[in-house]
């Protein structure tokens, strides 16, 4: 039995299960991630993003509790996903609420520009 | 070698068999992320006014797109697939708000434009009422002076005519002349004459020297010389003899400088007596020689 298999047969599942184990064992905890999450989350908060994209923010911000919930539970790989989306929904949330503005203030200045024109049209009509 | 073969076979298999199994079924999650990320593409604004967030969208697609083809791991392409969509959405609304600003600029510049030309023409009417108003003020101005200087004129006129009038009025008295409806009159009893003579006595130029002296300063008076007679002779005879006497008073006067075309003399005879010529004192009054003074015009006065 013992010389069915030669000596390489075994090496590739043990190499295998070797990397697999310590590939498991070598995942770090995502504290970078954490931390950049945190910071967009402050940052969003700090933008108008909770008067114009409030859905976002609280996305944001129920994955990144999500997130050190599997900090804890040392789920590692889980608590980088949940800390990478809760940034991307931070910096959309700042992003919308950002664009939002934009489109206020032009629209703002559209309107002042009309009452503007028609005022100066009226009073050059008045003479 | 020949074993060896025999269990590379045995792997190759099912791995084989793996990645023909994942290249047949992308995950849903992959594909709606290249849908995102192809529509996001063909919005010429998004790259052109988010391009870094363009570029992170894209960054975020490849290695959706790695991690599918190198681990097949589907919660790990179902996450990045997750990130992709959020990159994609931020680009856009990246987008949107430098377009929405670029507005907003375009928008203050034409505020801007529009607030100028108002001042503009407001301080062009305001100019442009104030230039009428000094027009108005100067021709008022212009006008009053008009007026001041017409009054003035006429006061002027008023005066000379009141002096020149007076002045007349003067001569005229020391003329001995009376106004009538012909003109002013001015009677030369026969002091100038002999009795049935038609040469001017010795003394009469001295009669006639003011006469003389009138007519070279107002030079546009005319006079009309009449001679008349007492009722002593013929009717003819007077007659001559007056006209006589009246050119004789005209030659006079020419001979002192005085134009003749001035100077219209005429005889009428024992007609129009203003005395009675039953005494000598009236006859001597009837024989008389009359001067009229008129205007250029032949106007009394």
């Amino acid at each position: 039995m013992h010389t069915k298999y030669g000596f390489s047969f075994w090496l590739i599942p043990f190499v295998l299960a070797i990397l697999g184990v310590t590939g498991c064992s070598t995942v770090a905890p995502p504290k970078d991630r954490m931390a950049a999450a945190e910071l967009a989350l402050q940052e969003a908060n700090k933008s108008k993003a909770p008067q114009y994209a409030p859905l976002e923010l609280r996305m944001a911000a129920d994955k990144l509790d999500e997130a050190k919930r599997a900090m804890n539970k040392e789920e590692y790989i889980l608590a980088r996903r949940l800390a990478e989306e809760a940034l991307v929904d931070a910096q959309l949330a700042e992003a919308k609420a950002a664009s939002e503005d934009a489109r206020r203030a032009a629209s703002d200045l559209r309107q002042s520009l009309e009452t503007l024109r028609r005022e100066a049209e009226r009073s050059s009509r008045g003479g | 070698m020949k074993r060896s073969s025999n269990y590379l076979g045995f792997y190759a298999a099912p791995a084989l068999m793996g990645l023909s199994m994942a290249c047949a079924t992308i995950p849903p999650a992959l594909e709606q992320a290249r849908q995102n990320y192809q529509q996001m593409q063909q919005d010429p604004q998004v790259a052109a006014r988010a391009p870094v967030a363009s570029y992170e969208a894209n960054q975020a697609l490849r290695r959706t797109e790695q991690a599918w083809e190198q681990t097949s791991d589907e919660d790990e392409v179902k996450h990045l697939a997750y990130l992709t969509n959020r990159r994609v959405e931020i680009a856009r609304e990246t987008a949107q708000q430098k377009a929405a600003e670029a507005e907003a600029q375009q928008l203050k510049l034409e505020r801007e434009k529009v607030l100028l030309e108002t001042r503009t023409r407001e301080a062009e009417r305001a100019k442009q009422l104030a230039e009428s108003r000094a027009r108005e003020v100067q021709i008022a101005q212009q006008e009053a002076e008009a007026r001041a200087r017409e009054s003035q004129e006429a006061q002027r006129k008023a005066l000379a005519a009141t002096d020149r009038a007076a002045e007349l009025e003067k001569r005229f008295a020391e003329l001995k002349a009376k106004q009538t409806d012909r003109g002013f009159e001015l009677t030369l009893s026969d002091v100038l004459f002999e009795f049935d003579k038609t040469t001017l006595k010795a003394g009469s130029a001295r009669s006639l020297a003011k006469i003389t002296e009138f007519l070279r300063e107002n030079p546009q008076r005319q006079i009309t010389i009449e001679g008349y007679t007492d009722n002593v002779g013929s009717d003819t005879y007077n007659l001559e003899l007056s006209q006589r006497r009246a050119e004789a008073v005209r030659d006079f006067l020419v001979q002192n400088g005085i134009s003749a075309d001035r100077i219209t003399a005429r005889g009428l005879g024992e007609e129009y007596p203003v005395a009675s010529n039953e005494t000598e004192a009236g006859r001597q009054q009837n024989r008389r020689v009359q001067i009229i003074i008129v205007d250029e015009k032949g106007r009394a006065g």
